[in-house]
């Protein structure tokens, strides 16, 4: 990604919003901007979803392949998560291998998934010791006007939620199968503004902010993972703080998930 | 182009297996503005395809080698996501996506007025999410109208379409199995209001006859389909 010069101009206008605890957009500190989530958007996919938040608009898209088990995991299947930002996505991607941060973006991504449990991998089994199932799940960004992170985590488990195993197309049973994915687990972000920090951070705060922390909750309010992302240092206090916007917020997003799983 | 064993690709009546007549298109609609980032964006949704094209700049042109002194560098990139076919395709670059890229620089370069920026860059990106056949026409159909909702200069803008052959009959827009199965494919990019091309591939097998028919059918189909790219841009979205 090229580094794009952050004008002392916009720091210190974030900056001064921050002082009388106002956004450059208008919201409030732990306000989101619009969140809209669609699932089964994609034909060819086995499972997908679309996340539009504000003016960053992400695809995730379910694939499976049959994988040779682990040889110390003879009966399980495996999942692998991975997020392309290609330069579709905005001014300052560029083309080529993937970029450190969109290998972040996946990583994260994957971790909150797979720490929460919410893949059965035993249930990927086909012949033990042979064939199992590897769940595949892209995450592709199509604008990027910041906070990929939540993006793509909610776009991430809305499909895999809805994903069927292609049994038939495979000739491994006869009929096509739903994936069980019996957790939702939900990341919530949090970007330094202006010297506090703020949730949602959009490309214009990104830009002039400095670091940024990831969240990812389970259904019980479980953590399954962290992230401290770019040059920053944070207190345990501002830490505590985000850590309870995140637990109330989490709840609103899984019950955004349950509610487009139920109207699919 | 292989055989189509014992696939049936045309009915008693002569429908396809879509219920098309050998004229027909597939249903297209466009969308301008989906790329909310970007400076200018379409989308198309052409019988299962879905592709998102993407236009930034002009722009100052890096690296510094590629740039032109005398007009602007047109940076055109086709890339089809990993979950857009049956089989999941790998990310990155193949010799394929590089072809229908140069392609589709080549076509949309005919049309762009490059000399008025000198020394910049336009990028235009090309994403197909959804692929069913005939990516490459619906990718540079997509990026003509992402090109004019930027408001770059052309010429006109490139309506792109293929007919082929399936059952020794010549049809219009081959869709999947048509794609699979038949013996021939004829992708055209047509400018619309002089009737020249821009664009040209062929592959399989056809007489002179169908040759110009399928010739023909392109010419057509090009009409109607600038008809759904002018109306998508006077949308006035964004």
């Amino acid at each position: 990604m090229a580094i794009p010069l952050v004008p002392k101009l916009l720091r210190a206008h974030l900056a001064e919003l921050a002082e009388n605890d106002e956004r450059h957009d208008g919201r409030s500190r732990w306000e989101a901007r619009d969140t809209e989530l669609e699932i089964g958007v994609l034909p060819r996919a086995e499972g997908s979803a679309k996340v539009r938040i504000g003016n960053t608009i992400v695809y995730a898209g379910v694939k499976f392949q049959v994988m040779t088990p682990y040889p110390d995991r003879p009966n399980q299947g495996g999942l692998m998560c991975s997020a392309e930002v290609r330069p579709v996505a905005g001014p300052n991607w560029e083309p080529g291998p993937p970029s450190p941060e969109s290998i972040e973006l996946g990583r994260v991504v994957d971790r909150g998934i797979r720490e929460s449990g919410c893949i059965d991998v035993d249930d990927l089994c086909i012949i033990p010791g042979e064939k199992a199932w590897q769940v595949i799940l892209d995450l592709f960004a199509i604008s990027d006007d910041g906070n990929l992170f939540d993006a793509f985590a909610l776009a991430g488990i809305a499909a895999m939620r809805t994903a069927i195993i292609p049994q038939k197309r495979f000739e491994i049973g006869a009929e096509d199968r739903p994936l069980i994915v019996s957790k939702t687990p939900i990341m919530c972000s949090y970007q330094k503004v202006g010297g506090r920090f703020v949730y949602d951070a959009d490309g214009k705060e990104e830009l002039g902010g400095d670091e940024r922390i990831h969240i990812t909750l389970g259904d019980d309010g479980h953590v399954h993972s962290l992230q401290k992302g770019l040059r920053g240092i944070f207190t345990d206090d501002e830490f505590s703080e985000i850590m309870e916007q995140a637990q109330s917020r989490c709840k609103d997003l899984r019950e955004m998930v349950n509610k487009a799983e139920e109207a699919g | 182009m292989g055989g189509y064993g014992d696939v049936q690709m045309l009915d008693e009546n002569g429908l396809r297996m879509d219920g098309r007549n050998p004229a027909d298109l597939r249903p297209i609609s466009i969308e301008t503005g989906v790329v909310p980032v970007a400076d200018g964006s379409a989308s198309i949704r052409w019988g299962t395809n879905y592709a998102i094209a993407a236009v930034y700049g002009p722009m100052e042109c890096h690296p510094r080698k590629i740039q032109r002194q005398d007009r602007a560098v047109l940076d055109v990139r086709y890339n089809m996501a990993p979950f857009s076919t049956t089989d999941r395709m790998r990310p990155g670059f193949n010799r394929r996506s590089r072809e229908v890229s140069k392609v589709t620089a080549d076509a949309l370069e005919s049309v762009v007025l490059l000399e008025m920026y000198p020394r910049c860059k336009v990028r235009v990106e090309i994403e197909i999410l959804c692929a069913e056949a005939g990516t490459r026409c619906v990718g540079l159909t997509a990026a003509s109208v992402a090109l004019a909702h930027a408001g770059i200069p052309m010429t006109d803008m490139v309506v792109s379409v293929a007919s082929g052959k399936i059952h020794d009959v010549v049809v219009c827009d081959l869709n999947k199995e048509e794609d699979n199965y038949g013996e021939a494919d004829l992708p055209m990019g047509i400018l619309p209001n002089s009737g020249e091309l821009v664009f040209l591939q062929m592959d399989g097998d056809l007489s002179p006859d169908e040759f110009k028919q399928a010739w023909d059918y392109n010419m057509e189909a090009a009409t109607a389909i600038h008809e759904i790219m002018v109306e998508a841009l006077k949308g006035g979205d964004s």
